[in-house]
Protein backbone atom coordinates (compact mmCIF):
# COMPACT_ATOMS: atom_id res chain seq x y z
CA UNK A 1 0.00 0.00 0.00
CA UNK A 2 1.20 3.47 -0.84
CA UNK A 3 0.96 6.34 1.59
CA UNK A 4 -0.91 8.67 -0.74
CA UNK A 5 -1.83 8.56 -4.42
CA UNK A 6 -2.39 11.28 -6.96
CA UNK A 7 -6.11 10.49 -7.27
CA UNK A 8 -6.44 10.93 -3.50
CA UNK A 9 -5.81 14.66 -3.85
CA UNK A 10 -8.76 14.93 -6.23
CA UNK A 11 -11.02 13.01 -3.84
CA UNK A 12 -9.87 15.15 -0.90
CA UNK A 13 -10.37 18.37 -2.88
CA UNK A 14 -13.92 17.36 -3.87
CA UNK A 15 -14.81 16.40 -0.29
CA UNK A 16 -13.46 19.69 1.09
CA UNK A 17 -15.12 21.77 -1.63
CA UNK A 18 -18.56 20.20 -1.08
CA UNK A 19 -18.19 20.61 2.70
CA UNK A 20 -17.16 24.26 2.56
CA UNK A 21 -19.91 25.11 0.08
CA UNK A 22 -22.56 23.53 2.30
CA UNK A 23 -21.17 25.26 5.41
CA UNK A 24 -21.26 28.58 3.56
CA UNK A 25 -24.77 28.00 2.24
CA UNK A 26 -26.07 27.04 5.68
CA UNK A 27 -24.49 30.01 7.42
CA UNK A 28 -25.79 32.42 4.77
CA UNK A 29 -29.37 31.14 4.92
CA UNK A 30 -29.48 30.80 8.71
CA UNK A 31 -27.77 34.07 9.62
CA UNK A 32 -30.71 36.45 9.47
CA UNK A 33 -33.27 34.29 11.19
CA UNK A 34 -34.63 34.95 14.64
CA UNK A 35 -33.02 32.46 17.01
CA UNK A 36 -33.47 31.35 20.59
CA UNK A 37 -31.07 29.66 22.96
CA UNK A 38 -32.39 26.74 24.96
CA UNK A 39 -30.68 25.40 28.05
CA UNK A 40 -31.38 21.81 29.00
CA UNK A 41 -30.53 20.25 32.35
CA UNK A 42 -30.57 16.43 32.26
CA UNK A 43 -32.75 16.54 29.10
CA UNK A 44 -35.30 18.96 30.59
CA UNK A 45 -35.70 22.37 28.99
CA UNK A 46 -35.16 24.80 31.86
CA UNK A 47 -34.51 28.13 30.13
CA UNK A 48 -35.25 29.76 26.79
CA UNK A 49 -33.49 32.98 25.84
CA UNK A 50 -34.36 35.26 22.96
CA UNK A 51 -30.94 36.02 21.49
CA UNK A 52 -32.21 39.06 19.59
CA UNK A 53 -33.04 41.01 22.74
CA UNK A 54 -29.64 42.73 22.59
CA UNK A 55 -28.55 42.07 26.16
CA UNK A 56 -24.95 41.56 27.19
CA UNK A 57 -24.94 39.58 30.40
CA UNK A 58 -23.40 36.73 32.34
CA UNK A 59 -25.69 34.35 34.15
CA UNK A 60 -25.92 30.93 35.74
CA UNK A 61 -28.81 28.62 36.41
CA UNK A 62 -29.72 27.84 40.01
CA UNK A 63 -28.98 24.11 39.83
CA UNK A 64 -25.46 24.65 38.40
CA UNK A 65 -24.03 27.84 39.92
CA UNK A 66 -20.51 26.95 38.79
CA UNK A 67 -21.44 27.07 35.13
CA UNK A 68 -21.50 30.61 33.73
CA UNK A 69 -23.15 31.52 30.44
CA UNK A 70 -22.34 34.66 28.47
CA UNK A 71 -24.96 36.19 26.21
CA UNK A 72 -23.82 39.00 23.91
CA UNK A 73 -25.66 42.00 22.52
CA UNK A 74 -25.14 40.81 18.95
CA UNK A 75 -27.06 37.59 19.58
CA UNK A 76 -24.47 35.00 20.53
CA UNK A 77 -24.20 32.81 23.58
CA UNK A 78 -21.52 30.56 25.05
CA UNK A 79 -20.39 28.59 28.04
CA UNK A 80 -18.11 31.18 29.67
CA UNK A 81 -16.94 29.13 32.63
CA UNK A 82 -17.55 25.68 34.04
CA UNK A 83 -16.21 23.46 36.79
CA UNK A 84 -16.09 20.38 34.54
CA UNK A 85 -12.73 18.68 33.93
CA UNK A 86 -12.60 18.61 30.13
CA UNK A 87 -13.92 22.12 29.26
CA UNK A 88 -15.41 20.82 26.01
CA UNK A 89 -18.39 23.14 26.57
CA UNK A 90 -16.22 26.27 26.85
CA UNK A 91 -14.14 25.18 23.90
CA UNK A 92 -17.23 25.11 21.69
CA UNK A 93 -17.14 28.91 21.75
CA UNK A 94 -19.96 31.27 20.79
CA UNK A 95 -23.14 29.88 19.28
CA UNK A 96 -25.47 31.95 17.15
CA UNK A 97 -26.80 29.80 14.30
CA UNK A 98 -29.85 27.58 14.50
CA UNK A 99 -28.68 23.97 14.86
CA UNK A 100 -25.51 24.73 16.79
CA UNK A 101 -25.16 23.29 20.24
CA UNK A 102 -22.65 22.88 23.01
CA UNK A 103 -22.83 20.29 25.74
CA UNK A 104 -21.33 20.02 29.19
CA UNK A 105 -21.89 16.33 29.84
CA UNK A 106 -20.31 16.23 33.33
CA UNK A 107 -22.85 18.85 34.44
CA UNK A 108 -25.70 17.41 32.35
CA UNK A 109 -26.14 20.72 30.54
CA UNK A 110 -26.90 21.30 26.88
CA UNK A 111 -27.01 24.71 25.25
CA UNK A 112 -28.84 24.65 21.96
CA UNK A 113 -29.73 27.24 19.34
CA UNK A 114 -33.19 26.81 17.86
CA UNK A 115 -35.54 28.77 15.66
CA UNK A 116 -35.27 30.35 12.29
CA UNK A 117 -38.87 29.45 11.44
CA UNK A 118 -40.35 31.71 14.11
CA UNK A 119 -39.92 34.84 12.01
CA UNK A 120 -43.64 35.55 11.84
CA UNK A 121 -44.17 35.57 15.57
CA UNK A 122 -43.10 38.29 17.90
CA UNK A 123 -41.09 37.20 20.95
CA UNK A 124 -43.99 38.19 23.22
CA UNK A 125 -46.36 35.83 21.43
CA UNK A 126 -43.91 32.95 21.81
CA UNK A 127 -43.56 33.58 25.52
CA UNK A 128 -47.33 33.85 25.83
CA UNK A 129 -47.89 30.59 23.97
CA UNK A 130 -45.51 28.72 26.21
CA UNK A 131 -47.14 30.14 29.33
CA UNK A 132 -50.57 29.18 28.09
CA UNK A 133 -49.68 25.60 27.31
CA UNK A 134 -48.27 24.97 30.76
CA UNK B 1 -1.53 -33.89 23.11
CA UNK B 2 0.63 -36.72 21.83
CA UNK B 3 1.90 -36.84 18.27
CA UNK B 4 1.39 -33.20 17.44
CA UNK B 5 2.69 -32.43 14.00
CA UNK B 6 5.08 -29.51 13.45
CA UNK B 7 2.40 -27.86 11.30
CA UNK B 8 0.03 -27.69 14.27
CA UNK B 9 2.70 -26.19 16.48
CA UNK B 10 3.29 -23.58 13.85
CA UNK B 11 -0.40 -22.69 13.66
CA UNK B 12 -0.82 -22.50 17.41
CA UNK B 13 2.29 -20.38 17.84
CA UNK B 14 0.97 -18.09 15.14
CA UNK B 15 -2.33 -17.78 16.98
CA UNK B 16 -0.54 -17.13 20.25
CA UNK B 17 1.58 -14.50 18.58
CA UNK B 18 -1.51 -12.82 17.15
CA UNK B 19 -3.20 -12.95 20.56
CA UNK B 20 -0.23 -11.43 22.37
CA UNK B 21 0.23 -8.80 19.69
CA UNK B 22 -3.44 -7.81 19.77
CA UNK B 23 -3.33 -7.54 23.56
CA UNK B 24 -0.18 -5.46 23.39
CA UNK B 25 -1.60 -3.13 20.75
CA UNK B 26 -4.82 -2.79 22.75
CA UNK B 27 -2.75 -1.68 25.76
CA UNK B 28 -0.91 0.82 23.55
CA UNK B 29 -4.26 2.16 22.23
CA UNK B 30 -5.55 2.69 25.78
CA UNK B 31 -2.36 4.45 26.92
CA UNK B 32 -2.36 6.69 23.85
CA UNK B 33 -6.05 7.55 24.42
CA UNK B 34 -5.38 8.45 28.07
CA UNK B 35 -2.35 10.55 27.13
CA UNK B 36 -4.36 12.34 24.46
CA UNK B 37 -7.00 13.15 27.07
CA UNK B 38 -4.33 15.02 29.05
CA UNK B 39 -3.49 17.30 26.12
CA UNK B 40 -5.24 20.66 25.97
CA UNK B 41 -8.38 20.55 23.79
CA UNK B 42 -8.17 21.74 20.19
CA UNK B 43 -9.83 25.15 19.82
CA UNK B 44 -12.35 24.41 17.08
CA UNK B 45 -16.07 25.27 17.10
CA UNK B 46 -17.16 21.63 17.10
CA UNK B 47 -17.98 20.01 20.43
CA UNK B 48 -15.42 17.42 21.48
CA UNK B 49 -13.30 17.03 18.35
CA UNK B 50 -9.93 15.39 18.91
CA UNK B 51 -7.20 13.92 16.76
CA UNK B 52 -7.99 10.36 17.82
CA UNK B 53 -4.39 9.25 18.25
CA UNK B 54 -5.43 5.79 19.38
CA UNK B 55 -6.91 5.32 15.90
CA UNK B 56 -3.32 5.00 14.69
CA UNK B 57 -3.16 1.69 16.52
CA UNK B 58 -6.60 0.63 15.27
CA UNK B 59 -5.51 1.46 11.71
CA UNK B 60 -2.36 -0.60 12.08
CA UNK B 61 -4.46 -3.56 13.22
CA UNK B 62 -6.89 -3.10 10.30
CA UNK B 63 -4.05 -2.90 7.78
CA UNK B 64 -1.76 -5.63 9.08
CA UNK B 65 -3.48 -7.97 11.53
CA UNK B 66 -7.06 -8.46 10.42
CA UNK B 67 -10.72 -7.65 10.86
CA UNK B 68 -11.34 -9.82 13.93
CA UNK B 69 -8.52 -8.26 15.91
CA UNK B 70 -9.54 -4.75 14.88
CA UNK B 71 -13.16 -5.23 15.98
CA UNK B 72 -11.91 -6.85 19.17
CA UNK B 73 -9.77 -3.85 20.04
CA UNK B 74 -12.60 -1.42 19.20
CA UNK B 75 -15.06 -3.27 21.47
CA UNK B 76 -12.56 -3.58 24.33
CA UNK B 77 -11.57 0.05 23.99
CA UNK B 78 -15.16 1.28 24.17
CA UNK B 79 -15.65 -0.93 27.24
CA UNK B 80 -12.68 0.86 28.78
CA UNK B 81 -14.25 4.22 27.88
CA UNK B 82 -17.57 3.01 29.34
CA UNK B 83 -16.09 2.23 32.76
CA UNK B 84 -13.88 5.32 32.89
CA UNK B 85 -16.00 8.02 31.24
CA UNK B 86 -19.58 6.79 31.36
CA UNK B 87 -22.29 5.29 29.19
CA UNK B 88 -22.64 8.06 26.60
CA UNK B 89 -18.90 8.27 25.96
CA UNK B 90 -18.80 4.46 25.72
CA UNK B 91 -21.64 4.36 23.19
CA UNK B 92 -19.92 7.08 21.14
CA UNK B 93 -16.62 5.21 21.17
CA UNK B 94 -18.28 1.93 20.16
CA UNK B 95 -20.34 3.32 17.27
CA UNK B 96 -17.51 5.46 15.93
CA UNK B 97 -14.99 2.64 16.22
CA UNK B 98 -17.14 -0.06 14.62
CA UNK B 99 -18.29 2.17 11.76
CA UNK B 100 -14.79 3.42 10.95
CA UNK B 101 -13.29 -0.10 10.99
CA UNK B 102 -16.11 -1.37 8.77
CA UNK B 103 -15.63 1.45 6.26
CA UNK B 104 -11.84 0.98 6.19
CA UNK B 105 -12.22 -2.78 5.65
CA UNK B 106 -14.77 -2.20 2.88
CA UNK B 107 -12.43 0.26 1.14
CA UNK B 108 -9.55 -2.23 1.37
CA UNK B 109 -11.80 -5.04 0.11
CA UNK B 110 -13.29 -3.20 -2.85
CA UNK B 111 -10.01 -1.64 -3.99
CA UNK B 112 -8.06 -4.87 -3.55
CA UNK B 113 -5.85 -3.16 -0.97
CA UNK B 114 -4.82 -0.64 -3.63
CA UNK B 115 -6.24 2.37 -1.80
CA UNK B 116 -3.58 4.43 -0.05
CA UNK B 117 -3.12 4.66 3.72
CA UNK B 118 -4.07 8.32 3.62
CA UNK B 119 -7.40 7.96 1.84
CA UNK B 120 -8.39 4.88 3.89
CA UNK B 121 -7.52 6.74 7.07
CA UNK B 122 -9.47 9.82 5.96
CA UNK B 123 -12.62 7.82 5.24
CA UNK B 124 -12.13 5.96 8.51
CA UNK B 125 -11.93 9.25 10.41
CA UNK B 126 -14.94 10.73 8.61
CA UNK B 127 -17.08 7.67 9.31
CA UNK B 128 -15.88 7.67 12.93
CA UNK B 129 -17.14 11.25 13.28
CA UNK B 130 -20.41 10.53 11.50
CA UNK B 131 -21.03 7.42 13.61
CA UNK B 132 -20.54 9.42 16.79
CA UNK B 133 -22.72 12.20 15.55
CA UNK B 134 -25.59 9.83 14.73
CA UNK B 135 -25.49 8.65 18.34
CA UNK B 136 -25.39 12.23 19.67
CA UNK B 137 -28.38 13.24 17.56
CA UNK B 138 -30.28 10.13 18.72
CA UNK B 139 -29.54 10.95 22.36
CA UNK B 140 -30.42 14.63 22.07
CA UNK B 141 -33.42 14.25 19.82
CA UNK B 142 -34.27 17.31 17.84
CA UNK B 143 -30.67 18.38 17.57
CA UNK B 144 -29.86 19.07 13.95
CA UNK B 145 -27.01 16.99 12.58
CA UNK B 146 -26.84 18.95 9.38
CA UNK B 147 -25.03 22.00 10.65
CA UNK B 148 -22.15 19.91 11.96
CA UNK B 149 -22.00 17.30 9.22
CA UNK B 150 -19.77 19.26 6.78
CA UNK B 151 -17.60 20.48 9.68
CA UNK B 152 -17.14 16.90 10.86
CA UNK B 153 -16.21 15.80 7.35
CA UNK B 154 -13.55 18.52 7.14
CA UNK B 155 -12.31 17.55 10.61
CA UNK B 156 -12.17 13.93 9.44
CA UNK B 157 -10.01 14.85 6.45
CA UNK B 158 -7.55 16.70 8.69
CA UNK B 159 -7.35 14.12 11.49
CA UNK B 160 -7.33 11.23 9.01
CA UNK B 161 -4.33 12.69 7.18
CA UNK B 162 -2.59 13.37 10.48
CA UNK B 163 -3.05 9.87 11.89
CA UNK B 164 -2.04 8.27 8.57
CA UNK B 165 1.11 10.42 8.56
CA UNK B 166 2.02 9.43 12.12
CA UNK B 167 1.38 5.76 11.31
CA UNK B 168 3.68 6.07 8.30
CA UNK B 169 6.42 7.50 10.56
CA UNK B 170 6.14 4.89 13.33
CA UNK B 171 5.51 1.96 10.98
CA UNK B 172 9.16 0.78 10.87
CA UNK B 173 9.24 0.69 14.69
CA UNK B 174 5.93 -1.21 14.84
CA UNK B 175 7.12 -3.73 12.26
CA UNK B 176 10.26 -4.36 14.30
CA UNK B 177 8.04 -5.04 17.31
CA UNK B 178 5.92 -7.50 15.35
CA UNK B 179 8.84 -9.50 13.94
Amino acid sequence: MKFIKRTDFIIIAVILLVSFISIGAYVLTARDSHVYAEIYLESDLIKTIDLSEGLDRHFSIEARPNVVFHQTADGRIRFEDSDCPDKVCINAGYLSISGQFAACLPNGLILKIVGGDKNEETPDMVVGNQGGSN
Amino acid sequence: MSGTKPVDINISSKRTKSLVLTGLLFAVAIVVAVLEGMLPPIPVPIPGVKIGLSNIVVMYVVFFLGAKQAYGIAVLKSFFVLITRGAIAGALSLTGGLLSITIMLLIMYFTNKKASYAITSIFGAISHNIGQFIVISLIYTGTSVWFYLPLLIVAGVVTGLLTAGILKIILPALNKLVK
